[in-house]
C-alpha cells in the first residue's frame, strides 16, 4: 500500500474537545448528562503525541475548547485554510443523534436539546456540515477522528461524499453506529483516545504496541498487525484503525444492554493510499514510556482503577457520555459571547494537570539525602508520567529519629492516626503518617511491629529482603590508618586496639543511637556479645558535648577542631565516606575505612505502610506505591526492562552496595575496582573487603538500645522556665513554653527524676527562681497537670545568671555520688540576657562550666530565632557546658524532646 | 480530579440510581440516561446556584436544613461538590482543626480563640468542641500530611489551615469543600479575599495574612545625615537605592557592624527566593501574571526578562549583604537586628520581634517599594468532614471581625479591613499578651508600639495599605512544581557564571511551561 507522507508540508491538526458543559441535568432538563473530564486528558495527551510524532510541527497542532458553534466554525475555517498537506480533525465531547434520524451532532459547551417531533440540537455542530467544510480544504489528505457517542453514525455522511472527496478523506470513528460508550473517569483519557495516543507513541518509537502496561491492557496479542514495516516504520491510518479495532473489541464493550463488543469503525480514503500519522523517530529515539497504565485494565487487573474495568466489562451502568433527551422547558439560549471561550494556545494548550496522589515517605536520617535524591529523580521521570503527560504521584521525603519512629509504629499508631492531646502527637513529633517507610535496617521493621496482642492502627508490609547494603565502618584518619587490606578487617575491639597502638591519643566517636539505625548498629558492635558492660563501652566513646545526630553531622563536625580531626575515628556507614565529606572539603582530614566484622551493616528496606480505615483511594495509592517500589528497588518489575530499578542508580552513585551475595558496590564501575567511574578506593573504602558482616537481628538492636539507655542509670533533668513578663507572648497554646516542657517529658521514664523551676525575681530581691514541680520521680500525667496548673507568667524580670548558677549547684549536689546522666534545660525568650552578660558574669559562668570535672550539660532553648547565633550568650553557655543550643530556626520542640530522651531512660521503645 | 475509586465509586453508585429519567429517542434500543453525581470541576456552576439558598438555610435553621442531597447528592447538580454547611445534620462531637506548629509566640492567640468558641458552644449546649491538632513545623511536611490524609482518609480533619499557595491544589483535588461566598465578604481585604478562591468558588476563608514589608534603621539614616529619615508612604526603589548609597558613604558615622545597604531572603533552597523573585517580577510589569485562571503557564519571555533585570538590579552586590544568598527569614532578621544592614525586607511578625530590641526611634517600617507578595493561611473545610456545618461555623468565628482584631493585636496581619480601621471593634474573646501596660516594678511584657486603640502602631498606616496593594504568587494546583522550577532557575543568578537575563528568561519560560503543563 502506498503511503502519503505529509512530512515537510504545511499540515494542521485541529483538536476540538468539550470537557465541560454549561447545561447539565438534572438542573437543566434539556442539558447534557454531565461533564467529560476525560476529554481534557484526551486533548493534552493527543496534542503531545502529535507534536512529538514527527509529522506535525509543534505550532501546527491547535487545541480548542469552543464554547459556541460560531467559535467552533471559525476555528474549523482557519484550520481548513491553513493546511496544504495533511489536515487532521479530531473531536471529543458529547455526540448526539435525533430521535427520528441518524445524523450525528457534535455538542459544544453551551449545547441543549429541545425535544419535539424531531429533537433540535442547539449549540451543536452538525457533522454533515463539518464534513462539508472539510471537503473544501485544499489539503492533500484529510483525516477525521471522532471520539464520542454515536461516532459510527458519521459514516453515512462520508458515504454520501463525492468520489473525489472520498478519495482523500479518511474517517476513524470510536464506536459503531447507534452505540454509546464509556467516557472513562476524570483521571485519564477516554478508553479510545488513550489507546490512540499509545499507538501513536509506539509507532513513533518503533514499538509494536504489544509492550503495554500491566493488567493486560496494552499487551493484547490480538492486534492485527501487518508486520511488514514496509513503510519504513511509524504508524499510518490503516494500521491505526486496525489496531484500535482489535484492541477495543477485545477489551471493551459499549453501553448497550446486553453489552456489545466495542468496535471502532473506519472509512479509509478510497485512493488506497495510507496516511502517515506518526513518523519513526530519526535520531536516538526517546525511551518508550515505561508501562503506561491501562485505562481500563483487563483481567487480572491491578488494584488501581478496577472500578471502570470491571463495570465496563460486565456492561453494567457506568458513567459515560450519554445522549439525553429534553423534557419540558426549553433551555436558556446559550450566550453567543463575543469573547472567545476557546483559546488557541499553541504550546500551552495543555490543561493543568490535576494534583496527583501524595505519597508520604519516612526514612532514616542517614538515608534521607539519598532517598530524597532518588525520589526527586522518580518524580520527573517517565516512570511517574501517565499517558496524558501528568505526574502519577507526588512524594515528600522526611526523616525522624529512628528509635522514636520505631516506638511510634510499635505503640503509638493510635495517636499517630488520631492525636488526642498536645503531649502525645506523632503527627507533629514524628511527621506525616507515612505511606512508605525506608528504615536503614530491616530489623527495625521487626522492632516496630506491635505485639500480636496489641491493638494497632497501622500495618507494615515489608519487602522480604533489603534493596541495598552499606556496612558501618570505622573511618580512620589516613595518617593513623592501617594500610594493608587484611589489617582493615576484624572485630571492632581489635581494630580499635590497633588504632590506639598506632596513635595513643586516638578516639572513637559514634552517633546518637536513638537517632539513626547506624548509631544503634555501631552500639551493637561496641557492646559486643555477653557479658555486656554498656557503661564501660560508653566510657570508651565518651566525648565532651552531645553526640552528633547523624553520620553526616559527625563527619562535618570533626574538622571543626583540626587536632581532633586528625586523631578521631568515626563509626559511620561506609557510603558517607563518599557523600558525607563535602563540608570543609579543602582542609578536612581524609579517612579510610576499616571494616569491623561485628558491627551489623545497614540494610535499607522498602516498607509499605497502611493505615486502618484509610482506603479512600486504596487502588490509586497502592498502584502509585507499587510503581515507585518497582522503580526504586528493581523488584517485581522484570517486564519493565530498563526502567526497572532506576532508583538504585541514586544509591549506586552514593556508594551503596548490593543487598546480597558478595555485596559488591551497586555502581558497576566501582564494583570492578578499577577502570572508569568512581572506585571505592577513591573515597577510602575497599570494593571487596575480606568479610562484610550480616545485617542485624531485632534482638541485638533492642538489647543495645536498652543497654544504652540504662548504661548510666536513670537520668536527672532540671527544667528552668523563664516566667518573666516578656514570656507572655510565648506562653499560651501548644507552642507555648510550658507546653514545650510538657511535650519533652515524653522522653523520661518512671525511674528518671526531674523537676521544674520558674525563673523570675520578685521585686526587691529574693530568690531568682521558685519551684513549679518538685524534683523527683513523677507519673507523666500528674507532672503535666502540676506544670499546667502552676506555670504562670509573672510581671517580673528574670535573672538567668543567678538561676543557672543555682541550677548547676543543685544538680552537682544531686550527682555527687553517681555517674547518672544529668541535664539542665532553660526555656527562655532571651529578653533578660543582659542580666547574664553584665559585668564578668558570663565569663565567670563559662569558666566554671569548662573547669568542672563532671560538667552538667545545659540545653538553652531559645524562643528567639537567632538565640543560638554565634556569639550569643545562649550559644556560649550551651557550648561550654557540653549541651546543645536550640532556637526556633530549627525544630526546637522536637530537638528538645530528643535531648531530654537521651538523658532519660525514655518512654520510647 | 483524583480522589480514588472508592470515593468516586460511592458517589457514582448513588447517582446511577437515577436511571431512566428520560430517553433520547425512540427506536434505538437500550439508550437509557443515567445521571451520575460524579464530582467534577466543571460541574460547579450548578452548585454555585445552590449556595445562596443554602446559606440562607444555614443561617435560619442552624444548618440542619437541606440534607446531604441538597447539593451534589441525589437531587443535586450532577457532579457538583457539596458546599460546606450543606452537611445538614451534624452529630455533636469534636471539630478537628489541623495546623502547623507555631512557636513564634503568636500561636497562643489561635488557641485562645478556639477556647473562646468552645466556651460559647458549651454555654449553648451544642455539643461541639474544636480541637487543634498540630502538624510538624515544616511546611512541606504539613502539606504532605494534609494532602495524603485527606486523599486516603488516614486521619480525620474537619478544618485544615492551608498556606495560601496550596488553596488551588486542595480545591482542584476536591479535598476541601466550596464555602458560601458570603463567608468572604466585602470587609475582607480584596487582595486577600482573592486567595480564598479557585475557579470562582470560595474554598478557604482567610485566617491570617502576611505581606512583604521594608524595615529600616531610622538612626542609621540620621547618622548618615539624611534629613528626612522617615520613608513615608510611597517610597520607590530608586529612592531606596540612593539611601543605600548614602549609608555606604557614611563611613565611620555608622557602627562597625554595618556592612551593606540591605538584606533579604535569597536562599534558593526554599520559598524565600520565589517570594523575592515574584516581588521583582510583579514590580517590573504592570498586571504581571505567570499563570492563567486555570493555573496554566501564561507568562512571556519579555516579561520574564524585565523581571529578571529588576531582580538583578535590586540584589546587586554593591548594596546587598552577601549572606542574603544563603539567608532565610531568621538569618536576615538576625543580620538586621545585629546592625549589619540599614534595610530589611521581611514579614509583619518582624515588627514585634525587632521592637523587642530596637526602639521606635531606631526602627522604621514602610510598604515595600513596588509590589509586595501576599502570604498567610486560610481555613478550609475538609470534604469528608462529618461536621461540616459546625466546621463552617467555627471558621466563621475564627475569621470573623472580632477574631481578626484579636489576631492583629497579637501580631498577625489581619485579613479584614475593619480590624484596622474600626475603633469600636475590640478584642474581647482573648487577651493577647502585653496590652501595653508598663508596670512600675517589672519589665514590660510587650515593647511593640501600639496606637490609641491598642493595635500595633504601624497597622493602619502601613500594614493595611501594604496588604491592599499586594500581589499573589502564581495560582496553580501545581504550585510545588512551579516554585521548585522558579527557584532553581533564579538560583543560577547566584552562580559563578550567571547567565544573561535574556538567556535565563528563555530557559525559565521553557522550564515553567513544562512544569505547569503536562509533559
Amino acid at each position: 500500500m502506498a503511503r502519503f507522507d505529509p512530512r515537510g508540508k504545511a499540515n494542521r491538526a485541529l483538536l476540538v474537545g468539550v470537557p465541560e458543559y454549561d447545561f447539565k441535568q438534572p438542573d437543566h432538563p434539556d442539558g447534557v448528562s454531565g461533564d467529560l473530564e476525560a476529554v481534557e486528558h484526551n486533548l493534552t495527551g493527543l496534542a503531545r503525541s502529535l507534536r512529538e510524532g514527527g509529522v506535525f510541527a509543534r505550532d501546527e497542532v491547535v487545541v480548542v475548547r469552543p464554547r459556541t458553534v460560531d467559535e467552533f466554525d471559525r476555528q474549523l475555517d482557519t484550520a481548513v485554510k491553513a493546511a496544504d498537506g495533511l489536515l487532521l480533525f479530531y473531536f471529543s465531547g458529547h455526540g448526539a443523534v435525533p430521535s427520528t434520524g441518524d445524523e450525528l451532532w457534535l455538542q459544544m459547551r453551551g449545547a441543549t436539546i429541545v425535544r419535539g417531533g424531531e429533537s433540535v440540537f442547539r449549540g451543536s455542530a452538525s457533522w454533515k456540515g463539518v464534513l462539508t467544510v472539510l471537503a473544501r480544504a485544499t489539503a492533500e489528505q484529510v483525516v477525521v477522528i471522532l471520539d464520542c457517542c454515536y461516532a459510527g453514525n458519521a459514516s453515512t455522511a462520508w458515504d454520501a461524499l463525492g468520489a473525489a472527496q472520498r478519495q482523500r478523506t479518511s474517517l476513524l470513528m470510536s464506536v459503531q453506529a447507534n452505540n454509546r460508550i464509556d467516557a472513562g473517569g476524570g483521571d485519564s483519557a477516554t478508553p479510545f483516545t488513550a489507546q490512540l495516543i499509545r499507538l501513536l507513541r509506539d509507532g513513533r518509537s518503533g514499538h509494536d504496541g504489544s509492550g503495554g502496561g500491566h493488567g493486560g491492557d496494552g499487551g493484547d496479542g490480538d492486534d492485527a498487525r501487518d508486520g511488514e514495516g514496509g513503510h519504513g516504520g511509524g504508524i499510518g491510518f490503516a494500521d491505526l484503525a486496525d489496531r484500535l479495532r482489535a484492541h477495543m473489541s477485545t477489551h471493551h464493550t459499549t453501553l448497550r444492554e446486553p453489552p456489545e463488543p466495542w468496535e471502532p469503525q473506519s472509512r479509509p480514503a478510497t485512493s488506497g493510499a495510507d496516511v502517515l500519522l506518526a513518523a519513526p523517530a530519526v535520531h536516538s529515539p526517546p525511551a518508550p514510556p515505561p508501562a503506561p497504565p491501562p485505562v481500563i485494565p483487563g483481567p487480572p487487573g491491578p488494584p488501581g482503577g478496577k472500578r471502570w474495568g470491571r463495570l465496563g466489562r460486565l456492561g453494567r451502568p457506568v458513567a459515560g457520555r450519554r445522549l439525553v433527551t429534553a423534557v419540558g422547558v426549553p433551555a436558556a439560549v446559550v450566550g453567543l459571547a463575543t469573547t472567545a471561550w476557546f483559546t488557541v494556545l499553541g504550546d500551552d494548550t495543555a490543561a493543568s494537570c490535576k494534583p496527583p496522589v501524595e505519597l508520604r515517605l519516612l526514612t532514616d536520617p542517614d538515608l534521607e539525602p539519598t532517598v530524597r535524591k532518588a525520589a526527586k529523580a522518580y518524580l520527573t521521570s517517565g516512570a511517574n508520567r501517565a499517558d496524558d503527560g501528568c505526574r502519577r504521584s507526588g512524594i515528600t521525603v522526611y526523616s525522624a529519629a529512628s528509635a522514636a519512629a520505631v516506638a511510634a509504629f510499635n505503640r503509638q499508631s493510635d495517636p499517630w492516626q488520631r492525636p488526642a492531646g498536645n503531649e502525645e502527637n506523632p503527627q507533629r513529633d514524628i511527621g506525616p503518617q507515612p505511606d512508605i517507610w525506608i528504615p536503614a535496617s530491616r530489623a527495625s521493621v521487626d522492632r516496630a511491629r506491635p505485639a500480636a496482642s496489641e491493638r494497632t492502627y497501622v500495618e507494615l508490609e515489608a519487602d522480604a529482603s533489603p534493596f541495598a547494603y552499606s556496612p558501618v565502618v570505622l573511618a580512620v584518619p589516613q595518617l593513623v590508618a592501617a594500610e594493608a587490606p587484611a589489617d582493615r578487617v576484624g572485630s571492632l575491639a581489635t581494630l580499635t586496639a590497633a588504632l590506639k597502638k598506632r596513635e595513643p591519643r586516638a578516639e572513637v566517636r559514634r552517633t546518637d543511637p536513638e537517632y539513626t539505625d547506624a548509631g544503634l548498629l555501631a552500639t551493637v558492635g561496641l557492646y559486643g556479645t555477653a557479658p555486656q558492660d554498656p557503661a564501660a563501652a560508653e566510657r570508651g566513646v565518651a566525648q565532651s558535648g552531645p553526640p552528633s545526630r547523624t553520620g553526616g553531622e559527625l563527619l562535618c563536625t570533626l574538622p571543626d577542631d583540626d587536632a581532633a580531626d586528625e586523631r578521631t575515628a568515626a563509626l559511620v556507614p561506609e557510603f558517607l565516606l563518599r557523600t558525607g565529606v563535602d563540608c570543609d572539603s579543602a582542609t578536612r582530614t581524609r579517612r579510610t575505612a576499616a571494616y569491623p566484622d561485628d558491627v551489623p551493616g545497614l540494610s535499607p528496606t522498602f516498607v509499605r505502610v497502611r493505615w486502618r480505615d484509610a482506603g479512600l483511594d486504596a487502588g490509586v495509592r497502592d498502584d502509585a506505591v507499587r510503581r515507585f517500589r518497582e522503580w526504586l528497588t528493581g523488584k517485581g518489575a522484570a517486564e519493565q526492562g530498563a526502567a526497572a530499578g532506576g532508583g538504585l542508580a541514586a544509591f549506586a552513585q552514593d556508594g551503596f552496595r548490593g543487598p546480597s551475595g558478595e555485596r559488591l558496590p551497586l555502581d558497576p564501575a566501582a564494583a570492578q575496582g578499577t577502570g572508569a567511574g568512581t572506585s571505592f578506593s577513591d573515597f577510602g573504602a575497599l570494593s571487596r573487603p575480606e568479610r562484610l558482616p550480616e545485617p542485624a537481628g531485632q534482638a541485638a538492636m533492642t538489647a543495645a538500645l536498652k543497654g544504652y539507655r540504662e548504661a548510666n542509670g536513670p537520668g536527672r533533668v532540671l527544667f528552668l522556665l523563664d516566667s518573666s513578663g516578656s514570656m507572655g507572648g510565648f506562653w499560651e497554646g501548644p507552642g507555648g513554653a510550658p507546653a514545650i516542657i510538657v511535650q519533652s517529658l515524653a522522653g523520661l521514664g518512671g525511674t528518671d527524676e526531674y523537676g521544674v523551676w520558674a525563673v523570675g525575681t520578685e521585686p526587691g530581691g529574693g530568690r531568682a527562681h521558685s519551684e513549679l514541680l518538685p524534683f523527683g520521680q513523677h507519673g507523666r500525667e500528674q507532672a503535666q497537670r502540676t506544670i499546667e496548673a502552676s506555670a504562670k507568667v509573672r510581671d517580673v524580670e528574670a535573672d538567668p545568671y543567678l538561676a543557672l548558677v543555682a541550677a548547676l549547684e543543685e544538680m552537682a549536689r544531686r550527682g555527687t555520688d553517681d555517674h547518672r546522666p544529668q541535664l539542665i534545660v532553660y526555656v527562655t525568650d532571651d529578653e533578660d540576657n543582659n542580666r547574664l552578660t553584665e559585668g564578668s558574669r558570663l565569663n565567670d559562668l563559662l569558666q566554671s562550666m569548662r573547669g568542672s570535672r563532671e560538667p552538667i550539660p545545659v540545653v538553652m532553648a531559645s524562643l528567639d530565632s537567632g538565640g543560638c547565633d554565634k556569639g550569643k550568650p545562649d550559644a556560649a553557655v550551651s557550648e561550654a557546658s557540653g549541651g546543645r543550643c536550640l532556637d526556633t530556626k530549627g525544630d526546637l520542640v522536637s530537638r528538645l524532646r530528643d535531648e531530654v530522651a537521651r538523658t532519660g531512660t525514655g518512654g520510647q521503645g | 480530579m483524583r480522589h480514588g475509586p472508592g470515593r468516586s465509586g460511592r458517589r457514582g453508585l448513588r447517582g446511577s440510581g437515577q436511571r431512566g429519567s428520560g430517553l433520547p429517542r425512540t427506536g434505538v434500543r437500550g439508550r437509557g440516561v443515567r445521571v451520575r453525581a460524579r464530582r467534577s470541576a466543571g460541574a460547579r456552576a450548578g452548585a454555585a446556584i445552590v449556595v445562596p439558598l443554602l446559606l440562607t438555610l444555614v443561617a435560619a435553621a442552624g444548618c440542619d436544613a437541606g440534607g446531604p442531597g441538597a447539593a451534589g447528592g441525589s437531587g443535586g447538580a450532577a457532579g457538583s461538590q457539596p458546599t460546606a454547611g450543606a452537611g445538614a445534620t451534624d452529630l455533636p462531637g469534636d471539630i478537628v482543626l489541623a495546623s502547623g506548629r507555631d512557636v513564634t509566640g503568636k500561636g497562643g492567640i489561635r488557641q485562645q480563640l478556639i477556647e473562646q468558641w468552645n466556651k460559647e458552644q458549651e454555654s449553648k449546649g451544642t455539643g461541639y468542641r474544636a480541637r487543634l491538632v498540630e502538624l510538624p513545623g515544616s511546611a512541606d511536611q504539613q502539606r504532605s500530611q494534609l494532602l495524603g490524609a485527606l486523599q486516603s482518609g488516614s486521619a480525620d480533619y474537619d478544618v485544615v489551615n492551608l498556606d495560601v499557595t496550596w488553596v488551588p491544589e486542595f480545591a482542584a483535588a476536591g479535598l476541601v469543600r466550596p464555602l458560601p461566598d458570603q463567608l468572604v465578604d466585602d470587609d475582607v481585604i480584596e487582595s486577600v479575599a482573592a486567595t480564598s478562591r479557585w475557579r470562582d468558588r470560595v474554598y478557604a476563608a482567610p485566617f491570617n495574612s502576611d505581606v512583604g514589608l521594608l524595615f529600616y534603621r531610622r538612626d542609621y539614616l540620621q547618622s548618615a545625615g539624611v534629613t528626612q529619615p522617615d520613608l513615608g508612604k510611597d517610597v520607590r526603589w530608586p529612592a531606596v537605592q540612593k539611601l543605600f548609597d548614602t549609608l555606604d558613604g557614611a563611613g565611620r558615622k555608622l557602627p562597625d557592624a554595618y556592612a551593606k545597604g540591605w538584606t533579604t531572603q535569597l536562599d534558593a533552597s526554599y520559598e524565600g527566593l520565589t517570594v523575592n523573585g515574584i516581588e521583582a517580577f510583579a514590580s517590573a510589569t504592570d498586571g504581571f501574571a505567570l499563570t492563567d485562571a486555570e493555573g496554566r503557564y501564561a507568562g512571556s519571555v519579555k516579561e520574564l526578562q524585565k523581571g529578571l533585570e529588576e531582580l538583578r538590579s535590586r540584589t546587586q552586590a554593591a548594596y546587598t549583604l552577601p549572606d542574603a544568598a544563603q539567608s532565610d527569614e531568621a538569618d536576615t532578621l538576625t543580620d538586621f537586628a545585629g546592625g549589619r544592614t540599614g534595610f530589611l525586607r521581611h514579614w509583619p511578625y518582624a515588627y514585634r520581634t525587632l521592637h523587642q530590641s530596637l526602639s521606635e526611634q531606631q526602627l522604621g517600617v514602610a510598604r515595600l517599594p513596588g509590589k509586595a507578595v501576599l502570604g498567610g493561611q486560610n481555613l478550609a473545610v475538609a470534604d469528608r468532614s462529618k461536621r461540616s456545618g459546625a466546621a463552617l461555623r467555627l471558621i466563621e468565628f475564627l475569621t470573623g471581625k472580632e477574631s481578626e482584631r484579636c489576631l492583629l493585636d497579637a501580631g498577625f496581619a489581619a485579613t479584614r479591613r475593619s480590624a484596622y480601621v474600626d475603633d469600636e471593634l475590640v478584642c474581647k474573646a482573648a487577651k493577647p499578651a502585653g496590652q501595653a501596660t508598663a508596670t512600675p516594678t517589672g519589665e514590660r511584657t510587650d515593647r511593640m508600639p501600639r496606637d490609641g486603640s491598642g493595635r500595633p502602631g504601624y497597622a493602619r498606616g502601613t500594614l493595611l495599605p501594604a496588604l491592599e496593594n499586594a500581589v499573589q504568587r502564581p495560582r496553580t494546583p501545581l504550585y510545588g512544581a512551579f516554585t521548585q522550577t522558579f527557584t532553581a532557575e533564579l538560583g543560577r543568578l547566584q552562580g559563578d557564571k550567571p547567565p544573561s537575563a535574556e538567556e535565563l528568561a528563555k530557559d525559565l519560560e521553557a522550564k515553567l511551561r513544562r512544569a505547569l503543563s503536562p509533559e
